[in-house]
């Protein structure tokens, strides 16, 4: 039905509204106020979406066609998340920009990308077809690598800008491929067919193939270890670009294996791995960044886990729950940078209060003692036999945070008041998850699989992740009492440079060569 | 070669003095917590703009004076006169200025030559090698110094405790990046370095070949490669001076940097050994200013004597009589001179108002502990050390206290929660979609910042009664302030309200150590208001009458509103006076603001200023101190009802109350020193925004919650921002040296400047000009340096112009 373009409007005032920015490039003129209010028209029409798929249901608009590319939207709760989650954020971070960057000589570029970058990310996460969904996907990184260059005399930047421009063009070949076999495997670019064809079961080896390029496209694309060291650089550019990522660019990878959910679950073994390296990033990336003494280097760190942890939950085939995540941390990360001015303040509030209570082991055990009694009543009020062994699994991990929050307020040095505040936190905390848990479960019923059944393979990973992860949580809990031992001090250096993958990757494409920074 | 030198460098004191003398060359920085101006040129005001100039030029490159086309952009509108020129041409040493007018004309007419830095072995190593070494150490040094230096950013913080030196050894022996970078053997070189700092340094001195004269350039250049890093070790020092004690960090800091250069030395050697002895003997040449650099210099000072010229004109016109009646409200405000256009705008509302002009820690220096806080702030001029001490809150607020620091307890154990490894996934997915409400109210500007608002602040321990009263008298005397007082006194400090702004500190009170002045100025309300020091003031010929009553404000410098904290001394007889004052300030915010919106881009009205200081956007939600190019102390009298154009610090001084001149010397050693700070800060950032400038906000990455590096890291950026000197379109902040104008006879003043060198030095060498004001308020003497004074034409006061020859 031609009701379901409506989501095109969003991509097409962005595009009116970036033309504008390069035809008045100097400062302080029309295109930053009117980019603002292209964004605000694409929240209205990604409301207007959400409201025909509420009262429509799901479903696909005709094909536009021209010169053999057509345009067409899918429209069902992925899609529609995808649409508001992008035009809130981009609204935020196209006001912000508009301010922050005013007095810009090239101001009007600047939002003509930012718009650009936006538009292509909106038909990138409606896109009905493959060929769309290459374009598009292709298009974002193209736009954002203008985005990084917004400076093109800052030697760092070029220095990141190139990283990420080797990962992007790897992830589009990956992606094309991908497409590729998709078309062989099944007869057809319209992603909706291929995944009733999918959940039937067809497609055979092609359609395993194509879940592998996938996985690797979705890998490239959301900075998983090694490739994630441009991601760290990227505050080489204007604050707000740090943002923009967090609007369906940086977790594009996790939006494209979400889209593709039932193909997914074809390749097992590509899912398996999938778990491992979105494992690794989300503990690598959270370790790393606990040392790291910079506030956007550091939310940079926090990314690369968090998109570490939306892979790994891809991985374990709880999709609803890393569309889930995707939303949560792009709103929370997207206002981190945006609001990192604030960190002198923040660090100098720390100290005030006075010192910091240590947590013992006993505390420590303790805590872990309470979290998981508090899982088991929460999850039991929620229904533990609905879940699959892999979100049980996930929450233990979820879990074992809250344990961290717990420990804080059973050291012996803590008073009861502080002990009994982060108890509430703790139980609020676990109380939200599950029902955030609940919530995106039932919004994306009939559109996302229900998760398999684990297998032996998938059993080894549940519990090597479980295992992992409370380790990693144990350690972090008992933190202070072993951190600042002599022995740790090397780990440490090694820790905060990422164990040198990004210094390799430098290497590799010669980043600290004088030809770039002459 | 070594040999050579073996002799000369075996004197570890040689050594010693020239390490310390390449340090006492860096200016400081103070933490973003709490940060002031510094003078970028700190350690050049023994010399000249010239002389600093080459100096400068020699070690990083940096121009000291604008380019020449905004010279010859003031020449050709006229802005500058001949006059100017010739007057400031005929200041300069005759043995080194351009031969006549003509010459030095066409000399502005040109473009000055660019300046480079002398190569440093790193930069030799760069040309021979093909990679980009000054880069790679300035991000390796970077990423070490901001661990170091984290004052909690990171949850896992770097080791502390040890030296500078040592700890950069224990983690550059570990570090393996210079290696995979191209420079193998790195860590192990490191590890087999001397122990010690100076052992190290002297070891690479040799190896280079360095005599004893080049030395102290070639290592104030290695500090300079280390930005504002070495800026920060050389706070360290300061602070650690000002306690009594030394520091060795900055020592330190050379050691590391001169490690690396020994390293790329030992690896290109062979290539770059004949390069580098030429440039060693360079830094062994005596500094000495190039004609360009006078005329530059020359430039400069003609710029500075055309803005004297319209300050005489604007000195000269007759002042707003004011009567000697009993005033209505009498308010002081700091000396910073966004209070100038909230006083003329205070007392343009009513007749009856007066107000004064003092620094803003209204002599209280205070090491003061916020409410529910551990942490104590020196809430006073950086150059001197707390007297007293003082927190919000006493006991009776015991249990509240207890229970804001569980409160701010529990947030912090909330904010580990977040970060944490493997908590900040579950935070993410279980609070996530809060955040959609924390974007919207700061996309929306919904949230403020707001006034603070802390219980009063007391002195504790307090102080006896001798003392208070004796504290009371030098701070009434030094405000000049000791009769006619009104029935309302108010004290205002002063303090922005901006959001999401890493420089706020940089926009408080820089009397009050960077911090909002209401705690001195509710201190000095409380000693004044305490009945018993009134009682002991009396006898002392300073009578408070009893009706008067003293309350501490903040001035509120971005939204040009004014708190009173009129809960510190509930008075209900005065809640009249109260009133029509708050009534009176609000109208006086109201023109204040439309004045201030005239120059804040995007601002359009009056009311458009409040909403961009809740705008986390905003880059430029004030002027701060842009503009500043005078200091005046004389009554205010002379300056009522002139506009200064908020440019302007004025400090209330009447010399005929002075009888020993002990005000005029304080005013000359401290209010005047920090002024300079002021001015040249601005000014540094201004001609020389990549060395002494604080960087482009919008790459500003908080470090350690002490500093802003741009980007990923490497080198931290003290100084004001770009944003904050230029509005995108233009300059804000005209670089002008600071005239100093000052009511009291000359003897006095050259008497004070024979007695302090440092002082005087400023005034010798130009960083700042001194005036004496006659006894109408118009400019009368020019300081020419060595203590001696010349006759300023009064002519010049009116309006026209003096004829060519009395200038010269």
């Amino acid at each position: 039905m031609p009701i379901y373009l409506t989501p095109l409007f969003a991509p097409a005032v962005l595009l009116i509204s970036a033309v504008v920015g390069f035809l008045m490039p100097g400062r302080r003129r029309l295109p930053p106020k009117l980019a603002e209010a292209a964004a605000l028209a694409a929240v209205v029409s990604a409301f207007v979406s959400l409201g025909v798929l509420v009262f429509q249901g799901p479903g696909v608009s005709p094909v536009i066609e021209s010169y053999g590319i057509g345009l067409s939207v899918r429209l069902d709760a992925v899609s529609a998340v995808m649409l508001l989650l992008v035009t809130f954020i981009g609204w935020v971070v196209v006001r912000y920009a508009g301010t922050y960057l005013d007095g810009e000589a090239r101001q009007g570029p600047f939002t003509g990308w930012l718009c650009l970058t936006l538009a292509s990310v909106l038909l990138l996460v409606s896109a009905g077809n493959l060929f769309q969904l290459v374009l598009a996907w292709i298009a974002t990184s193209l736009f954002l690598h203008r985005l990084l260059l917004f400076y093109p005399e800052r030697v760092s930047g070029q220095r990141a800008a190139r990283k990420k421009f080797v990962t992007a063009r790897l992830g589009d070949v990956a992606l094309i491929g991908a497409v590729g076999l998709l078309v062989a495997a099944y007869g057809t670019s319209d992603i909706g067919a291929i995944l009733a064809a999918a959940k039937a079961g067809a497609g055979g080896g092609l359609a395993v193939a194509a879940a592998g390029f996938l996985a690797l496209a979705a890998v490239l694309k959301s900075a998983q270890f090694p490739t994630h060291g441009w991601l760290t650089e990227v505050m080489e550019t204007p604050t707000p670009v740090s943002a923009l990522l967090h609007a369906g660019v940086i977790n594009a990878g996790g939006f494209l294996l979400i889209r593709f959910a039932d193909l997914m679950l074809l390749a097992p073994g590509v899912l398996a791995a999938l778990v491992m390296i979105g494992g690794f990033t989300a503990l690598y990336g959270s370790l790393v960044m606990l040392t790291q003494p910079a506030v956007k280097t550091s939310l940079a760190w926090s990314t690369v886990a968090q998109m570490g942890f939306m892979i790994f939950e891809c991985g374990l085939a709880l999709f609803p729950l890393a569309l889930l995540h995707i939303v949560a941390h792009s709103l929370y990360k997207a206002h981190s940078f945006l609001a990192s001015g604030g960190a002198v303040e923040k660090v100098a509030a720390i100290r005030r209060p006075g010192p910091v209570a240590i947590p013992k082991a006993r505390a420590v055990g303790r805590a872990f003692l309470s979290a998981l009694i508090i899982y088991l009543m929460v999850g039991l009020g929620f229904g533990f036999e609905h879940k699959s062994p892999q979100a049980i699994a996930l929450g233990a991990i979820l879990i074992f945070g809250v344990a961290y929050m717990l420990a804080q307020g059973f050291a012996d040095a803590a008073p009861r008041a502080l002990t009994r505040r982060t108890a509430v936190y703790a139980v609020a905390t676990s109380l939200s998850y599950f029902a955030l848990q609940t919530a995106a479960t039932w919004v994306t019923s009939g559109v996302l699989p229900p998760t398999p059944a684990p297998g032996p393979l998938e059993w080894a990973l549940i519990m090597l992740a479980v295992i992992s992860f409370g380790l990693v949580a144990i350690v972090q809990a008992m933190f202070p009492l072993w951190a600042y031992h002599p022995a740790a001090a090397g780990l440490r250096v090694h820790l905060s440079n990422g164990f040198y993958a990004n210094a390799v990757f430098d290497r590799i494409v010669g980043g600290w060569s004088a030809r770039t920074a002459s | 070669m070594s040999h050579k030198f073996a002799s000369a460098l075996a004197d570890l004191q040689i050594l010693g003095t020239a390490a310390d003398r390449a340090a006492r060359a860096i200016p400081l920085v103070w933490p973003l917590a709490s940060s002031v101006a510094v003078n970028p040129f700190l350690g050049q005001t023994s010399e000249g703009l010239a002389q600093a100039g080459a100096r400068l030029a020699r070690v990083a490159g940096v121009a000291v004076t604008m380019p020449r086309s905004w010279y010859r952009e003031k020449i050709s509108v006229g802005e500058i006169s001949d006059e100017d020129l010739l007057a400031a041409w005929a200041s300069a040493p005759a043995q080194q200025r351009p031969v006549d007018l003509t010459v030095l004309k066409a000399a502005a007419a040109s473009d000055a030559p660019t300046r480079a830095a002398l190569p440093t072995v790193a930069d030799l190593a760069k040309e021979v090698s093909g990679i980009d070494w000054p880069g790679l150490i300035a991000e390796r040094f970077g990423a070490w110094a901001a661990g170091y230096f984290d004052e909690g950013q990171a949850l896992w913080q770097a080791p502390r405790g040890k030296g500078a030196y040592a700890a950069w050894r224990a983690v550059a022996t570990h570090d393996l990046t210079p290696e995979i970078a191209g420079l193998p053997g790195f860590a192990l070189h490191v590890s087999e370095a001397p122990e010690s700092a100076v052992a190290a340094v002297a070891r690479v001195a040799d190896r280079l070949g360095l005599c004893e004269d080049a030395m102290e350039t070639y290592f104030h250049q290695m500090l300079m490669t280390q930005g504002g890093w070495s800026q920060y070790a050389r706070y360290q020092l300061w602070q650690a001076e000002l306690a009594g004690g030394t520091d060795q960090t900055i020592t330190d800091f050379l050691a590391i940097r001169l490690i690396w250069e020994e390293a790329l030395f030992i690896r290109y050697g062979v290539q770059i050994t004949d390069r580098w002895s030429s440039v060693r003997a360079s830094h062994a040449l005596p500094i000495e200013p190039t004609p360009e650099l006078v005329i530059d210099a020359i430039l400069q000072e003609a710029a500075e004597r055309s803005s004297q010229r319209a300050l005489a004109v604007t000195l000269a016109e007759p002042a707003l009589g004011q009567s000697e009646d009993r005033p209505v409200v009498q308010a002081a405000f700091c000396i910073d001179v966004r209070s100038e256009v909230f006083r003329r705008a205070f007392e343009s509302v009513c007749p009856d108002i007066r107000t004064l002009g003092f620094a803003g820690f209204f002599g209280l220096t205070a090491s003061h502990r916020r409410f529910a806080s551990d942490v104590e702030e020196l809430r006073l001029p950086v150059l001197l050390n707390p007297s007293v001490r003082s927190r919000s809150g006493g006991s009776e607020l015991a249990a509240k206290d207890q229970a804001t620091r569980f409160k701010a307890r529990a947030k912090r154990a909330w904010g580990r929660f977040k970060l944490a490894a493997v908590s900040s996934f579950a935070f993410v997915e279980a609070t996530g979609p809060i955040y959609v409400g924390k974007l919207l109210g700061d996309s929306l500007g919904l949230h403020g910042a707001g006034a603070p608002n802390d219980p009063p602040p007391r002195l504790d321990p307090a102080l006896d009664l001798e003392t208070r009263a004796t504290a009371a008298e030098t701070v009434l005397r030094a405000m000049s302030l000791t009769g006619n007082f009104a029935r309302l006194v108010l004290l205002a400090g002063h303090g922005a309200n901006v959001v999401n702004n890493p420089h706020a500190s940089a926009l408080h009170c820089g009397a009050c150590g960077g911090y909002s002045g209401e705690v001195n100025a509710r201190l000095l309300a409380a000693l004044l208001n305490d009945p018993e020091v009134r009682a002991a003031l009396a006898p002392l010929g300073i009578e408070i009458p009893a009706d008067t009553l003293f309350l501490g404000a903040l001035h509120d410098t971005t939204t040009d509103r004014v708190t009173l904290y009129t809960e510190d001394y509930p008075s209900h007889a005065h809640a009249g006076d109260i009133e029509q004052a708050k009534t009176w300030l609000g109208a006086a915010g109201r023109i204040a603001r439309t004045e201030r919106a005239l120059r804040l881009p995007r601002a359009g009205q009056e009311s458009s200023v409040a909403r961009r200081s809740r705008d986390w956007s905003e880059t430029r939600p004030e002027w701060a101190l842009a503009g500043c190019k005078a200091f005046i102390a004389a009554p205010r009298t002379r300056t009522a009802g002139k506009s200064l154009e908020g440019r302007a610090f004025l400090h209330d001084y009447d010399w005929m109350q002075d009888k020993s001149f002990s005000v005029l010397e304080l005013i000359l050693t401290a209010p005047v020193v920090v002024a300079s700070w002021i001015s040249l800060q601005y000014y540094g950032s201004t001609v020389a925004p990549d060395v002494f400038g604080g960087g482009n906000k919008l790459l500003h990455n908080v470090t350690g919650g002490i500093g802003v590096v741009e980007g990923n890291g490497g080198l931290l950026r003290a100084g004001l921002p770009w944003q904050s000197v230029h509005d995108g379109e233009r300059l804000m902040h005209e670089p002008l040296r600071l005239s100093v104008c000052i009511e009291a006879p000359r003897e006095a003043m050259t008497e004070v400047l024979s007695r302090h060198d440092n002082v005087r030095a400023l005034f010798d060498n130009g960083w700042l000009h001194l005036f004496a004001l006659d006894a109408t308020g118009r400019i009368a003497w020019r300081y020419t340096g060595d203590l001696q004074w010349t006759a300023m034409d009064p002519a010049a006061g009116d309006g026209t112009r003096p004829p060519l020859k009395l200038a010269v």
